[in-house]
């Protein structure tokens, strides 16, 4: 017996910093501020097992700059040809804004929970986004569509500050082709702007009018993404219509370093966003303090 | 459990034969203003520089398995300035290439080894750096001697009974040994040492019920996730958060506290990049900030309170144990007197403030 | 001299840099020049035109300016502003730059013309008030430090070049000392600025058993009425803590407050 303990061979978990290699193969800016950011893995096997669901993210990193988290915007069917909307908000991201295609890039994910739009199935489906939350919502979106016949009624409701702001207005003609309701409102009016002014709360609540309270209770599902304070007043009005809470379902953002439960910045009290989110139903959302 | 006995006078034979290894154990640092001695982690090249009598180390001796700082990987790139944008290289390296022994660590750090273990090592995402760290370790744990300011018993982690290799008891002239791996077996194979006989058993016992009697602190964690609940906006977190100094360094000092940042740096000549991370606190001002500005925790008490959710409720709903092991240190170094026992003790008593009402 | 540097595919200019120094001991100029092995690499990352530390030519064509010192004489003001003019982006380099330094010390004698004929005799000489570079022009960028870590500016410069932004640590030295496993200068009975002042120098003094002096000025949240609670628990006097604080400058505001209360003068 040696007493020089053996140094032991790696345990497992050599693939927690690991990153596909991928590539910006197209840069589209959508407004002022945000981009969309077709991003490519490079190796053909790679991409074809990369698999997620819709609400998942991935982490983005520029190598010597910084990574960070982003939902992925694509549908699943296209695997690991992923599409990113990207707001110049922080250092990362700002660096990110002035790299153009061909750029290299890490990515590692698929990370966290997603919509289970499966489970809506034979329902009606609320799709409901404010802001920036179009970006996380644009996956559902996509994947309802595709597979449009398995569910009842279909409704997208879409609130930004302005017109200008509105991300994705080039798809909105091909969505409405799938028999959806889509009801676009926005903030503040500008010059030619001939859509509904106001917030977002009105028009969820003519939807709702409409609607009967048995079908809101026994058969609709809903997708709320967004800043907080806007998840607060539309998931009011969802319950209040009777939708049960385990059925409304929010994406929710935390400061991530890692996305993979073991750095805490994005724990909210004992849940990890990264690993039990970002997507939760709203019951789970009404056991988390300071969650919104 | 295999138990062993061996003199006293043998340790220095254990000792040299582990010291092949490099052996970290707690070493004196120097007295304070008062003359008490200071006793922290160090590197330990000759048993007269193990404290093993130490009450507690000022830091626990997480700079060996969670690091403060930690290379997480080198990028390196070619071809910059070809104007197609170049490649780059990543390299992870998790930086273990010779076991340690870790010799006299008391059962509270041993049991904050098993926790961390369950959240990092756990789940679907295993962290390597940690878990390379782990299974090249050699724990040789130690009995101690409660401290005023320890409250493990509380915690339930006043004995370790898994998680290490090997545990003295210091029982005067004898250490009595409980032994847990085949490598610490074969260890004790190469000392003189003799199976207990039932007298050292009943010695054995009788010390563990004389250092039931030594606590002073104590933690009543009864109930204490549903009151942590109910209590979210009792005052009292509002009175603590206005001494806190938001200065970490209570995560700091924590066997058990693991979160972290990460940052990157390039280098100067751009051929080169690292990613580095680093030991956080969820105490710090911008602990809780997003990309953009918001900050989901700007007062100080919404981030002292959160500090004591996670150890003491959110742990515990994961894991069905709480991540702290009463140890005392964060109390102890804390400039404000900011100590578990007296928070959670302030928490439940704002309950019964309202039970008066 | 141009280079075609790319980082990532995105083209990064070799940006002209020029040193300025005020009512200053240049020790921070000094510190820059002090290891030799990154010196070619700072070198090469940014085009140095005017370095008096360094470099006999000087020229008055460039983008960056870091300014060294503080404000003691009028003639100052008048070059810092045509500074600002000519730079893209105004440096305020160490703590004499960022909140007056030790210069401003002499700001607590209420006479300043006694303190003149003190210190210089009756050789003619102006003196007013110190004061830090922002009391005069905007300043786009602090470096703290009394001397700066060159590291800290390497690290600054390269995220500069690179059009990053430049997060400073928001926690105080306390959560670097720690890491560095130092001793608490409370346990020895001597007093310590690190609970906040705002780290980055990965605790220089309190790592050689010094007590921090807050060189760096206050933390974002430095919870100056807890320290005041800290000292006085530890027998350590309330003007042996305004001394502390009121060395660098960086805690001004608060030294006038306490001072206030005790209904002293400013
Ligand atoms: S609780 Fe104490 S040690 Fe922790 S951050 Fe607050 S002041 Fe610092
Ligand atoms: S929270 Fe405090 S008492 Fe508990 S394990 Fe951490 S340092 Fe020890
Ligand atoms: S020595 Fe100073 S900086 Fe270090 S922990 Fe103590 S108070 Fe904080
Ligand atoms: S410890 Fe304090 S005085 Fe010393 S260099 Fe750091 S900030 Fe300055």
């Amino acid at each position: 017996m040696t007493t020089n303990l053996e140094c032991l061979p790696p345990v497992s978990g050599g693939e927690f910093e690991y990153s596909y290699k991928a590539e910006i193969t197209n840069v589209y800016p959508l407004t002022r501020m945000e981009k969309l950011y077709q991003i490519q893995l490079v190796d053909p096997m790679e991409r074809e097992r990369f698999i997620f669901r819709p609400g998942q993210f991935v982490m983005l990193e520029l190598p010597g700059i910084g990574e960070a988290p982003f939902s992925i915007t694509s549908s699943p069917v296209r695997h690991g040809d992923l599409e990113l909307c990207i707001r110049a908000v922080g250092n990362m991201t700002m660096f990110l804004d002035r790299v153009g295609r061909g750029t290299r890039v890490g990515i590692s994910g698929p990370f966290g929970t997603h919509f289970p739009v499966e489970r809506m199935e034979g329902e009606d489906v609320l799709l409901i986004a404010g802001g920036l939350g179009i970006a996380p919502l644009r996956s559902p979106i996509l994947s309802v569509l595709e597979t449009r016949s398995r569910y009842g009624q279909v409704d997208i409701i879409y609130g930004a500050r302005r017109p200008s702001e509105l991300l994705f207005d080039y798809e909105y003609a091909m969505w409405r082709q799938f028999d959806v309701g889509l009801d676009i409102i926005v903030d503040r009016e500008e010059p030619g702007w001939q859509g509904p002014v106001g917030l977002i709360t009105e028009i969820l609540k003519e939807r709702i009018a409409k609607g009967q309270s048995d079908r809101f209770r026994e058969r609709t599902s809903a997708i709320v993404c967004g800043p907080p304070v806007m998840f607060r007043f539309v998931c009011d009005l969802l319950i209040a219509a009777q939708v049960p809470v385990e059925k409304i379902f929010v994406s929710l953002e935390r400061r991530m370093h890692c996305g993979r439960g073991k750095c805490c910045r994005c724990n909210i009290g004992s849940t990890y966003t990264c690993l039990d989110g970002p997507v939760f139903d709203y019951w789970s959302v009404l056991n988390l303090k300071e969650a919104i | 459990m295999l138990f062993k006995v061996f003199a006293a006078s043998e340790l220095s034979r254990l000792f040299e034969i582990l010291s092949v290894n490099r052996i970290v154990g707690p070493v004196k640092k120097g007295e304070d203003q008062h003359g008490r001695s200071l006793y922290d982690f160090d590197v330990v090249h000759d048993i007269a520089e193990l404290h093993l009598d130490y009450g507690q180390t000022i830091h626990s001796a997480k700079n060996y398995f969670l690091p403060y700082r930690e290379n997480l990987c080198t990028f390196t790139f070619q071809d910059e300035g070809s104007g197609d944008g170049g490649d780059w290289h990543k390299e992870v390296d998790y930086g273990v290439y010779a076991p340690l022994v870790l010799f006299g660590l008391h059962p509270c750090d041993i049991n904050a080894l098993n926790k961390l273990d369950k959240v990092l090592l756990g789940g679907r995402y295993p962290n390597p750096f940690y878990g390379e760290k782990r299974a090249n370790m050699f724990i040789v744990g130690h009995s101690c001697s409660p401290q005023p300011f320890c409250f493990c018993k509380s915690m339930g982690t006043d004995s370790a009974i898994r998680g290490f290799d090997l545990f003295l008891t210091r029982m005067d002239d004898l250490y009595f040994a409980e032994i847990l791996s085949p490598r610490a077996f074969h260890l004790l194979e190469q000392i003189d040492c003799h199976d207990p006989d039932s007298r050292e058993h009943h010695r054995y016992m009788d010390l563990m019920e004389a250092k039931e009697a030594l606590y002073v602190a104590h933690v009543d964690t009864s109930d204490l996730t549903k009151i942590l609940d109910l209590e979210f906006q009792a005052s009292v977190w509002q009175e603590w958060g206005q001494k806190c100094l938001s200065c970490g360094t209570c995560a700091q000092v924590c066997p058990t506290c693991y979160c972290y940042g990460v940052e990157e740096q390039v280098d100067m000549d751009f051929t080169r990049a690292h990613k580095e991370k680093r030991l956080y606190s969820c105490n710090l001002l911008d602990f809780a900030a997003v990309a953009g500005g918001h900050n989901f925790r700007p007062e100080s008490h919404t981030r002292l309170k959160y500090r004591y959710y996670h150890k003491h409720r959110g742990f515990v709903e994961a894991f069905e144990e709480s991540l702290c092991v009463g140890c005392g240190r964060c109390g102890q170094s804390c400039l404000a007197h900011i100590t578990v026992p007296e928070v959670i003790a302030s928490v439940r008593a704002s309950k019964e403030e309202h039970d008066d009402d | 001299m141009t280079t075609n540097k790319t980082f990532l595919g995105v083209p990064v200019a070799r940006p002209k840099v020029a040193f300025f120094e005020l009512s200053s001991c240049e020790g921070c100029q000094l510190q820059l020049l002090n290891n030799e092995a990154t010196l070619l690499d700072f070198l090469s990352l940014v085009e140095v035109v005017r370095f008096r530390e360094g470099m006999k030519e000087a020229s008055d064509d460039y983008e960056i300016a870091f300014v060294e010192g503080s404000i003691t004489r009028r003639d100052e003001e008048e070059r810092l502003r045509v500074i600002r003019e000519q730079a893209k982006v105004v440096v305020a380099l160490g703590s004499c730059a960022c909140f007056g330094g030790v210069n401003q010390l002499k700001n607590r004698f209420n006479d300043l013309e006694w303190v003149k004929k003190e210190v210089y005799g009756s050789f003619p000489i102006e003196t007013q008030k110190v004061k830090p570079l922002s009391a005069v022009i905007k300043v786009d960028l602090e470096i703290y430090g009394c001397p700066i870590k060159k590291e800290e500016v390497e690290r600054i410069v390269t995220a500069l070049v690179l059009g990053e932004q430049i997060h400073h640590p928001q926690y105080p030295v306390c959560m670097e000392c720690k890491a560095r496993e130092n001793i608490c200068l409370f346990d020895l009975g001597e007093p310590c600025l690190g609970p906040v002042t705002r780290a980055g120098c990965d605790a220089w003094c309190p790592s050689n058993r010094l007590g921090c002096w807050g060189c760096r000025g206050p933390a974002p949240e430095a919870n100056l009425s807890q320290l005041q609670i800290i000292m006085a628990e530890r027998g350590i006097s309330q003007e042996r803590m305004i001394d502390r604080l009121e060395c660098f400058g960086g805690f001004a505001a608060f030294v006038a407050e306490v001072k206030e209360k005790k209904g002293e003068p400013k």
